[in-house]
């Protein structure tokens, strides 16, 4: 009886650290309720709800830094073409961006490039997600 | 202390079976099994819409939807394709500059094989869909390829299908080529994409008959037997790329290449699931 009280609670044990929430789930999480600029704790670490193109878009406004997020989401739009996973309004946004470099609005074009890079990263993370849970929906 | 070893057995034997289940279920080339997916996606479609018979799966959303069929039905009553048709027969029998005709690449002259198609084509390598045979034909014969989404292709394609109505599909999987074709198709069939998350599926299995906004998606049961279509919305007869091309578009994912491989595969897939369903081509639709 003991054993199997033993083995129950073993399973039990188990089961909750399966369900454990990774970080990405505890960021998301975060991000959704509070938005961006927000502080919150994750396994006793201190972290920010702002995506990584956030943390980047707000350096000092000037045109190496703009020209240089520019250059950062090219590539990263690139990286998602490769795996056929671009997403139909990065390419405006590049081409926004690159606007207002030439026209000199640093912070605008900063901001945008940002925007195209995050939504090129999450195009990458979509693909690779996609293989995972694809057969999810196919029914049987 | 039985009842705790009971449910103990039980949930063992539960995980088993998932975990057999999902090395089963058709995402290898071993393991894939074209028939077993047809089958289960009429099951799926048969159970949640239990009084519509197999065979009108070809009406795609009037099949599921009275009021929708009822305003189909009266534009079928003047086709908003049959200009199209007309002059799809014109353009598949005039002669190219060569004195040869697209009859002289098709089996049976072109007339009445829709069904047939996609198919796969060991020599190339790749699913031939019959807007690339039409294009095949014209650069075999010396001719400029058409455009893939619209204009005189879709009337030659329409012109043919028409010719096909009430044959049956019959597309084949003869090898590991053709195969691996169609899980990939399977797979881009059911994989989420662009900045909106959904796949085909999401809409078309799942969310058949459930508002998008003002619209019903129809079934993917017997999707594309029907094409290519004069859709209200473009105004003109398109082929099943172009919609495939609007589709990906409209979940905010950078569109596949019509007529590439990815898409192809897509049809080949999707042509297989209404195996068994008659060709109905033309259709119109919203």
């Amino acid at each position: 009886m003991n054993k199997t009280i033993s083995l129950v609670a073993a399973l039990m044990m188990v089961s909750g650290s399966v369900a454990a929430q990774t970080f990405d789930e505890a960021f998301n999480a975060q991000r959704g309720m509070n938005g961006k600029g927000h502080s919150f704790t994750f396994e006793g670490k201190s972290y920010t709800t702002d995506h990584p193109e956030e943390v980047a878009a707000a350096a000092p406004a000037n045109a190496a830094n703009a020209k240089q997020l520019l250059a950062d989401a090219k590539a990263q739009y690139a990286k998602a073409l490769e795996v056929d996973f671009g997403w139909t309004l990065t390419k405006g946004l590049l081409s926004s961006a690159n606007k207002a470099l030439d026209a000199g609005e640093f912070r605008k074009s900063m901001e945008l490039s940002a925007r195209a890079q995050y939504h090129s990263r999450m195009g990458v993370a979509q693909y690779h997600q996609s293989q995972q849970e694809w057969l999810m929906a196919v029914p049987n | 202390m039985k009842i705790i070893k009971s449910l103990l057995a039980g949930a063992s034997l539960a995980l088993v079976a998932s975990i057999t289940q999902a090395a089963t279920s058709g995402n290898t080339l071993a393991s894939v099994d074209p028939e077993a997916d047809r089958l289960a996606l009429q099951s799926f479609f048969q159970k949640r819409f239990p009084q519509v018979p197999v065979d009108d799966y070809v009406n795609g959303i009037y099949a599921l939807d009275a009021g929708s069929r009822e305003q189909w039905e009266e534009i079928e009553e003047f086709p908003p394709y049959e200009f199209d048709v007309e002059e799809g027969e014109v353009l598949f029998n005039t002669p190219f500059a060569n004195g040869k005709s697209y009859a002289d690449c098709f089996a049976n002259e072109g007339v009445g094989i829709r069904q047939n198609f996609p198919r796969w084509d060991e020599s190339q390598g790749k699913v031939v869909t019959l807007e690339s045979a039409i294009n095949q034909c014209r650069e075999a014969n010396g001719e400029k390829k058409l455009g893939w989404k619209k204009g005189k292709i879709a009337q030659i394609s329409a012109y043919m299908a028409y010719t096909s109505r009430d044959n049956v599909f019959d597309v084949q999987i003869p090898n590991d080529g053709a195969k691996a074709a169609y899980l990939d198709g399977k797979q881009s069939f059911y994989t989420r994409r662009g900045q909106l998350n959904m796949s085909c599926a999401n809409c078309h299995v799942a969310g058949s008959n459930v508002l998008i906004r003002a619209d019903l998606p129809g079934p993917a049961l017997g999707h594309v037997t029907h094409f290519p279509v004069f859709r209200s919305k473009w105004g003109n007869l398109g082929t099943l790329h172009r919609r495939y091309a609007g589709c990906q578009s409209n979940v905010r994912g950078v569109s596949q290449k019509a007529q590439g491989e990815k898409l192809s595969n897509l049809e080949f897939f999707q042509t297989y699931m209404s195996n068994g369903l008659v060709v109905n081509g033309p259709g119109a639709r919203k």
